[in-house]
């Protein structure tokens, strides 16, 4: 049990400032915060920046794996440095990549590129970052009525990966009982192929300071979280400026910006709310949803960065605009692409979008293309038959996928698909919080099985797959543990003679 | 490892559908307590009446209707209308894999069971009741522990299936926050800060820990040895503080191995013990103890002699002190310690006997 | 105190009240299943206050800490209580219908302003007036306390300080209120129950009264005295001098009773003494005779606790040797002195005989206690009744209950130039009283192996000593010697000992001194002096 006024929140920063997990660290923090040392302890364990604290990281990640990340490992080695090698480091358009222990990037591969500059784009990453906050001057002339309507006819749906429709969660706190609530902004973008919010806070930081703004006076917020992603320490900068220059249009708003500690799973909503709370990051139940029960317990509005990035555009243009910019479903996407692919980024296309089109932007394929992963490893693989499928919620939904966080990775014919796999299962076993049992087990399972199935060549190393995968799915606390096995059984699904076994 | 108590309707009910059949509940409910009142077998591991459901072990999901995947039903609320299966084809499937996946991360005897421990293993019962799907291979998980150093509790991670209940107990009903969970993932495990020992650490040793887990990762460390099947279960009151907790007594051979406390919902206890109540029996069986009278000599010493001796010299001894300075002159002190029938009778010897109301027990709370 | 010595409400209520108010019992270590009830309450939102000298464990989670001087409870009291009045948050309904002498008592408290109290307690006015409010003004509030209040020469006082914040707030006679002691011993309760007492036979029947002395003449067929006994205290004073032979059932009176060395010549100056007990001990060195007693794990019987619940107590193991159950040898012992004491076969026997002369629990047996998984609550006057879980909820038994004044008056013994500490005693976690059970525990020895004197840091400071250090603990009566146990629980210019160690018996240094009516002594303060033992390498 906590001491009376306990200062839970503290306790990440703390511990970050007295070097992460080390004997008397947990004890100390204990001290200043009134949380019990064991709790801390537990918090300082869990995530991999406060556990292995000063050591140099190099991204394992599919797309720097297929870039050559052992080489840099190897270097490293050479010269005897300690590191860390890590699942994903949110670079992979710029693979291989390796960060130092202060985590800005040492060793990176050319920059990523974005789509040019179109001032008719609601993100236009390229575009100039407009201060003016316009748009949050009209919103505030609008009925909150009218607003809503906008929102609503936009079609703008969760760019975080849930696709949910934004207007249902902001009406629901909106209309929640009198009291605190509050607005947080995920910005713990970290699936695998993710790179999006990244530049959106790089480039266009006001466009997200300014959709958070019009959120918040929205659903009536005056404190708003951005979680961070803790390996992001330029859009931190970038976000820091924005914000100062901000403030004189963000009156009786506190916007607080809180810094992850790596942990992917910090990236499923409630997981983050008890991240920005202190603790585990562990996902709660659900119901009740955050709408209702969110942080410290009142009403939250959690949306992607992209989504609100979407919200000014949508004020100053109309819902209709917006929607029309989209070809199968409403409004533009922004799609990350790396891997085999010649000018890796993001690219702002209408929503629907084929992958054939989304490589043409992007400068064509490297090599002959074999699969791809149309949103992370989250997604599992696909094989070129679908290069003409609409890359939308839906329509991959329906074919055993998902567009989640858009982060389009390309496989050439140089890849093994086992290898592959392997790749996506190390990064699913390393970043299971572990507190359900079927994910847990089963993920260390489902890598344990593509372990041996490389090692042996034996096919019965993957026998039991598909029956871990329905129970990860049916039994699994969070979204986590439901797609984990997706890389593995879509391979296995879709390049059946690369699982034949020798 | 306790058991769950059946929870009693006390107000207005609503009606769902359970298995086909329709029940009643009370707005508030989980799923799992109208399975519970229904006699369902539900399974679960993680689940305790002192803590706030968890939902980690996933052994009670059930499917609900309208519901895209099964629910959790310690946390999942009624509601009327619900339609709600607790034994459909769904819910066996999910039952044997899962129970096949906790298998293959823990230790298992030569049956290929759960081994049994402490008071016994909830899985090893789940996997006998419900079945298990197909052999996985055991996973192999690293899981550090390292809080040895007290003389009462044993961890062992191979027997720990993670469902947080001591470390739930710990902080939320015992309030001392000793143990956590720490690291992530499959290395997920039981620790306290920064591995001390628990001698080192805010515990308390109540053994709580050992009380709420279902698998008997935790145990009591003197009773290692012990094999509860074989010990004979006594139900008394703690002799302790004023709290009057119920313990049960487990004995093998004549002697007190473990003691246990009646499950929660029925005792002033509530299933919980302190370190005293469950751990400071060894006074009982100490070589110190006194086993035969005892008389002073011409020496100075006491010896030893026979009952019929012993109560013959205290007669006379008291008588004499009584004839030389009056009935009065003598005390009777009795214990707080003792019954209440010997408290009865002490008072009835000092008045009744020997005449004097000189007569009292040390604490006057 | 309503008409009843007990807690008048059931320790399961805890966890549903709104406002604990904690004084005089660190209630984690010497009660610690109550005190997770406490705990749960507090997850479920009730308010907590803790009055103690000591920072306790259950300050920490506390809305509301009152850190006072030690002995001054009187006065912190009385300001509470002139906070209530004076705001008129007093239960005027519960004042007027079951209670006398309210008038009297707000007289007497109108000078007891909390900036009063404050130069006496030290506890900010601020601090006593919010929880005299909370308290006045929560519905479901209950006050929980233990030696902390009662072993100081003013501890009646004490108590009848809690019964009037009780008394005026009418938190009496209804669920998760009322007036808590909490019981020290598994069976103090039940001791006084059974008549182990100068004043009152079974039940709470005055030796005086002679309508019990002829129903208890008849039923024991003796003559009875109808003058009341001393008391323990008054006992102990008078060893050697009225009082030349005792009788001592399981009781370490050597090790218990406050100073020591007047105890140990009082024992000298006995002409027989016999000693019934399951090991030796300081007070077997001067037995003429040694009976070897069961311990309750080896007999049968009943336990009654905090709070009035009798529940039994089941033989599991043989006793060693030739050791007998306390019964048994009672009542051999009777019958050697030629008083016919009947061959009772079993306690259950023992039980009968005494509900029948008890109307409190007469409706209680050895075989309802077999259905009744969770005891049976005293009052139960009839075999059909189901105990009673809150008492008084028909108004006090009493009838009307009175307001009693009272005047802080400071503790007896206070530190001077030579003795310039305030000692407080008390119970540890791990231990237990005397230490006989608790000493031969292996946790209890890693945890607390010896006795250890805690100290604030600046006390400590001043006096160039270290933590594990050990020191020469005086006071007027004697010495003992202690480790240094440097504590932020402390407050500075106090200390505080534990009770479980003969070999270094903190109540060499406990004054005697009882208070005027209950004679119970003074164990919670008296005046000391630390000394390095060794002087400190520095």
């Amino acid at each position: 049990m906590q001491k009376h006024n306990a200062n839970r929140p503290a306790v990440m920063d703390l511990l970050e400032h007295h070097g992460g997990l080390a004997p008397g660290v947990s004890a100390k923090v204990s001290e200043e915060t009134g949380v019990p040392e064991a709790d801390i302890y537990g918090v300082v364990s869990f995530y991999t920046l406060l556990a292995k604290p000063g050591v140099a990281r190099v991204c394992q990640g599919i797309s720097c794996a297929m870039a050559g990340c052992d080489a840099l490992a190897d270097a490293l080695d050479a010269r005897g440095e300690p590191y860390e090698k890590v699942s994903c480091l949110g670079y992979c358009d710029q693979a291989p990549v390796q960060i130092d222990r202060e985590l800005e990037l040492t060793k990176f591969g050319p920059v990523g590129s974005v789509t040019p500059d179109d001032p008719d784009l609601p993100i236009n990453l390229a575009g100039h970052d407009d201060a003016s906050y316009n748009a949050l001057a009209a919103f505030e002339e609008m009925e909150p009525d009218a607003f809503l309507d906008q929102l609503q006819s936009s079609g703008l749906q969760g760019r975080g990966g849930a696709g949910f429709p934004a207007w249902i969660k902001w009406k629901a706190v909106r209309n929640e009982a009198a009291g605190i609530r509050y607005v947080v902004v995920n910005a713990d973008e970290g699936e695998p192929g993710t790179f999006k919010d990244r530049e959106t806070m790089l480039r266009r930081p006001h466009r997200l300071i300014e959709g958070l703004a019009i959120a918040c006076r929205y659903v009536g917020a005056t404190t708003a979280y951005i979680y961070l992603r803790g390996e992001f320490p330029a859009p931190r900068r970038a976000l820091e400026v924005a914000l100062a220059q901000a403030r004189p249009h963000l009156t009786g708003l506190d916007i607080r910006l809180t810094m992850g500690h790596g942990a992917y799973i910090c990236g499923e909503e409630t997981a983050l709310l008890e991240a920005i709370e202190g603790k585990r990051g562990m996902p709660r139940l659900k119901p009740p949803y955050p709408t209702q029960v969110g942080l410290f317990g009142e009403p939250t509005l959690i949306n992607n960065v992209e989504t609100l990035a979407c919200v000014p555009e949508i004020v100053l243009r109309g819902g209709d605009w917006f929607k029309n910019l989209g070809k199968t479903e409403p409004g533009s996407k922004l799609y990350c692409i790396s891997g085999h692919i010649q000018s890796p980024g993001v690219y702002e296309l209408p929503l629907g979008a084929t992958l054939n089109a989304l490589v043409q932007a992007a400068g064509g394929y490297v090599g002959t293309p074999k699969a791809f992963s149309p949103g992370g490893a989250s997604s599992g693989f696909l094989p070129m038959d679908y290069a003409e499928t609409p890359l939308d919620f839906k329509g991959l939904a329906k074919v055993g996928s998902m567009l989640g966080s858009a982060g389009v990775v390309v496989l050439n014919d140089t890849v093994d698909m086992a290898q592959a796999v392997r790749w996506q299962q190390i990064f699913f076993e390393d970043e299971s919080c572990g507190q359900c049992a079927p994910c847990r087990i089963g993920c260390r399972m489902q890598r344990q099985a593509i372990d041996a199935f490389i090692e042996t060549g034996k096919v019965a190393s993957l026998e039991h797959t598909e029956d871990l995968h329905w129970e990860m799915e049916e039994g699994s606390i969070c979204g986590l543990g439901m797609v984990a096995s997706l890389p593995l059984l879509t391979a296995q699904k879709h390049f059946p003679t690369e699982f034949e076994g020798s | 490892m306790s058991d769950l108590t059946v929870p009693i309707l006390t107000g207005p009910t609503l009606t769902l559908t359970l298995d086909g059949e329709q029940v009643h509940a009370q707005d508030g409910e989980t799923l799992l307590d109208v399975c519970r009142r229904a006699g369902k077998d539900v399974p679960t591991l993680c689940a305790e009446d002192r803590v706030d459901p968890m939902g980690s072990c996933r052994m009670c999901l059930v499917e609900v209707e309208g519901q895209r995947r099964l629910q959790p039903s310690c946390a999942f609320k009624v509601q009327a209308g619900q339609v709600v299966q607790t034994d459909s084809d769904k819910v066996q499937r999910h039952r044997q894999l899962l129970l096949s996946m906790y298998l293959a991360d823990h230790e298992l005897d030569e049956d290929d069971l759960p081994r049994e421990r402490g008071t016994g293993n909830l899985l090893r019962q789940h996997v006998l009741n419900h079945g298990t799907g197909p052999d996985l291979p055991p996973i192999n998980a690293p899981r550090e522990y390292r809080m040895e150093n007290n003389p009462y509790i044993h961890f062992d991670p191979g027997a720990c299936v993670l469902c947080n209940l001591c470390v739930r107990y710990c902080d939320e009903v015992e309030a001392v926050s000793a143990i956590t969970l720490a690291g992530r993932g499959a290395k997920t495990t039981i620790a306290t800060a920064d591995q001390k020992g628990l001698l080192d650490t805010t515990c308390e040793m109540c053994g709580g820990c050992i009380a709420v887990c279902p698998t008997g990762a935790m145990t009591e460390k003197p009773s290692l040895a012990s094999n509860f099947q074989e010990e004979k279960v006594v139900r008394s009151t703690c002799n302790f503080c004023g709290v009057g907790c119920q313990v049960n007594l487990h004995t093998q051979d004549n002697k007190i191995v473990r003691v246990t406390s009646p499950p929660p919902g029925e005792t002033v206890n509530d299933g919980n013990l302190c370190v005293k109540g469950r751990f400071s029996m060894e006074f009982v069986q100490h070589q110190d103890r006194l086993t035969e009278p005892l008389i002073r000599g011409k020496d100075g010493g006491l010896h030893p002699t026979s009952w019929e001796n012993a109560l013959k010299v205290a007669a006379e001894g008291l008588m004499a002190v009584r004839q030389k300075h009056g009935t009065d002159s003598l005390g009777f002190i009795s214990s707080s310690r003792c019954t209440g029938e010997e408290n009865y009778l002490l008072q009835k010897l000092s008045r009744a006997a020997f005449g004097t109301n000189n007569c009292h027990q040390c604490a006057a709370t | 105190m309503f008409g009843a010595g007990a807690m008048t409400n059931s320790i399961p209520e805890i966890r549903g009240t709104d406002l604990m108010f904690v004084i005089g019992s660190n209630t984690t270590e010497a009660h610690p299943i109550i005190a997770m009830e406490m705990k749960r309450a507090k997850k479920n939102g009730a308010k907590l206050i803790v009055a103690d000298p000591r920072r306790i464990w259950l300050a920490d989670i506390a809305d509301l800490y009152m850190q006072l001087k030690p002995g001054t409870d009187v006065a912190l009291l009385s300001a509470m209580m002139h906070v209530i009045v004076t705001e008129g948050l007093h239960d005027r309904e519960f004042v007027d219908k079951h209670t006398t002498g309210f008038e009297d008592l707000v007289a007497s408290v109108s000078e007891a302003t909390p900036e009063w109290a404050e130069g006496i307690t030290e506890v900010p006015a601020e601090d006593i007036r919010t929880a005299a409010r909370l308290y006045a003004t929560t519905e479901k509030a209950g006050i929980y306390y233990t030696l902390g209040i009662t072993e100081h020469s003013h501890g009646t006082d004490n108590v009848y300080g809690l019964a009037n914040l009780v008394l005026m707030t009418g938190h009496l006679g209804k669920e998760n209120c009322g007036m808590n002691p909490l019981r020290g011993q598994n069976n103090v309760q039940g001791a006084n129950d059974a008549g182990a007492s100068p004043i009152y036979y079974a039940g709470y029947q005055r030796v005086d009264d002679p309508v019990a002395q002829a129903k208890f003449e008849a039923a024991w067929g003796t003559e009875l005295s109808p003058t009341p006994g001393m008391n323990l205290n008054v006992m102990m004073k008078h060893m050697g001098g009225l009082i030349r032979g005792l009788f001592i059932m399981g009781e370490d009176i050597v090790l218990s009773e406050p100073n020591t060395e007047r105890v140990e010549a009082g024992m000298n100056g006995l002409d027989f003494v016999v000693v019934q007990d399951i090991f030796l001990n300081e007070t077997t060195r001067f037995a003429d005779v040694v009976f070897p007693a069961a311990c309750f794990a080896e007999k049968d019987g009943v336990f009654t606790n905090s709070d009035r619940r009798v529940q039994r107590v089941r033989k599991a193991v043989d006793a060693p040797g030739q050791a007998r159950p306390d019964w048994q040898i009672l009542v051999q012992l009777a019958q050697a002195v030629g008083y016919p004491m009947p061959d009772y076969q079993h306690p259950s026997e023992v039980y009968a005989e005494m509900a029948q002369l008890s109307p409190k629990f007469s409706g209680i047996s050895h075989e309802r206690l077999e259905d009744n998984v969770s005891g049976l609550q005293w009052p139960c006057p009839d075999p059909e009744h189901p105990g009673t879980v809150t008492m008084h909820s028909d108004g006090p038994i009493i009838g009307k209950a009175p307001f009693q004044t009272i005047a802080y008056r400071p503790s007896e013994e206070l530190p001077n130039s030579d003795f310039p500490l305030l000692l407080s005693t008390g119970r540890t976690l791990y231990h237990y009283n005397s230490g006989t059970q608790t000493r031969r525990a292996s946790g209890a020895v890693a945890k607390q192996p010896e006795n250890f004197i805690e100290i604030s840091r600046r006390d400590a400071r001043k006096r160039g000593l270290d933590d594990g250090q050990l020191v020469r603990v005086s006071s007027r009566r004697g010495t003992v010697i202690a480790a240094i146990n440097i504590s932020p629980r402390m407050k500075r210019g106090c200390v505080w000992m534990p009770l479980h160690f003969p070999e270094a018996n903190t109540n060499r240094l406990t004054n005697d001194v009882g208070d005027p009516v209950t004679q119970t002594a003074e164990f919670k303060v008296c005046a000391v002096r630390v000394q390095a033992l060794v002087q400190a390498a520095k």
